[in-house]
């Protein structure tokens, strides 16, 4: 085979232009052309996409609910990107308040799924039981906030509850993209 | 595994983006080439690795992307479709004289491009030029007229 491509002149397998020997695909090259129109078009999607906040970090991704007890108001991102910090912020009703504290439950999900890294401001106590953790707070008036920070690690849905005491909880869902 | 996987999307994503950008020789290759180079470059790192920068991490990033290149090398000398997708083919820039617009449109090639090409081919009037082809490597092949 090398043999003969080292013998065979260039113009006997390479389609031709003219007298040279080119191997050009004008056809398949018309085809790609159409195809990086598309692509380009996809990108700019992709980009708008983006800005918009559909892969997280904007407009789209930003979610808020409020438990039917009006006790608290949950901030947080409803897409979110893995291995990347973002807040959850919790907004305390004047109802959330109870002998001076406010009791703060979050399922497991959102401790494990979603990579809850530190709670602020420092609960007062933290307690394990019903898949979740309770924190304490202690509170002198509202409004008063909490944040956690969440860093996925997984990609996928996931869902999580929270409750404040005396509320009615929030069963809420995020999405990771990768 | 989820470095090797982002390696794997890394290489592909880069590949499509160089691939659809208009197509420019290593000789050609301007500045304002450069950066887009280093600059892809760096940002696919940065997902590839992720937090994990160790040795090893890196090495076998490394290696996942040099089986990949190797696999689609083997795969264009297998089949010349999938190496005219991954290379593109020659295109004709001038043929017997005559300047093909579609090609330069789509190529997105400048007159000047083909000035340049035909300096370093010892030709010095555009009108001396019977053949320009554009090589799947971006060079530009000169073929002068036998009475130049």
């Amino acid at each position: 085979m090398a043999e003969q491509s080292a013998t065979s002149s260039i113009g006997d397998s390479v389609p031709k232009v003219g007298e040279v020997a080119v191997g050009e695909d004008l056809e398949f090259q018309r085809r790609w052309w159409q195809f990086e129109r598309a692509i380009w078009t996809f990108f700019l999607l992709v980009l708008l996409a983006d800005l918009l906040g559909l892969f997280g970090r904007g407009w789209l991704a930003k979610a808020k609910r409020t438990d039917s007890a009006q006790t608290v108001t949950l901030d947080y991102e409803r897409i979110e990107r893995a291995s990347t910090p973002s807040i959850m912020t919790f907004h305390f009703k004047p109802a959330a308040i109870r002998n001076g504290r406010i009791a703060l439950y979050v399922s497991e999900d959102l401790i494990k799924s979603l990579g809850a890294q530190r709670i602020s401001p420092q609960p007062l106590t933290s307690a394990m039981g019903d898949n979740g953790i309770l924190y304490t707070f202690p509170v002198t008036t509202t409004p008063a906030t909490a944040e956690i920070e969440l860093e996925p690690s997984f990609p996928g849905p996931h869902h999580f509850r929270v409750q404040v005491s005396g509320g009615q909880s929030i069963d809420a869902s995020v999405f990771v993209v990768p | 595994m989820a470095t090797i996987l982002h390696a794997v999307v890394g290489y592909f994503l880069l590949l499509i983006i160089v691939r659809v950008l208009a197509r420019r020789a290593g000789s050609q290759m301007t500045l304002f080439d450069f950066v887009l180079v280093f600059l892809m470059g760096g940002i696919i790192i940065l997902s590839t690795v992720g937090n994990d920068r160790s040795v090893t991490n890196c090495t076998c990033a490394v290696i996942a992307v040099a089986l990949l290149h190797r696999a689609t090398s083997w795969a264009k000398s297998k089949s010349p479709r999938i190496g005219a997708i991954l290379d593109g083919t020659p295109l004709t820039i001038i043929k017997n004289g005559e300047w093909q617009q579609e090609v330069l449109r789509g190529m997105k090639l400048r007159p000047e491009d083909i000035e340049a090409a035909a300096r370093s081919a010892n030709v010095t009037r555009m009108q001396d030029i019977d053949y320009a082809i554009l090589e799947r490597n971006g060079r530009i092949s000169i073929f002068p007229r036998e009475d130049a």
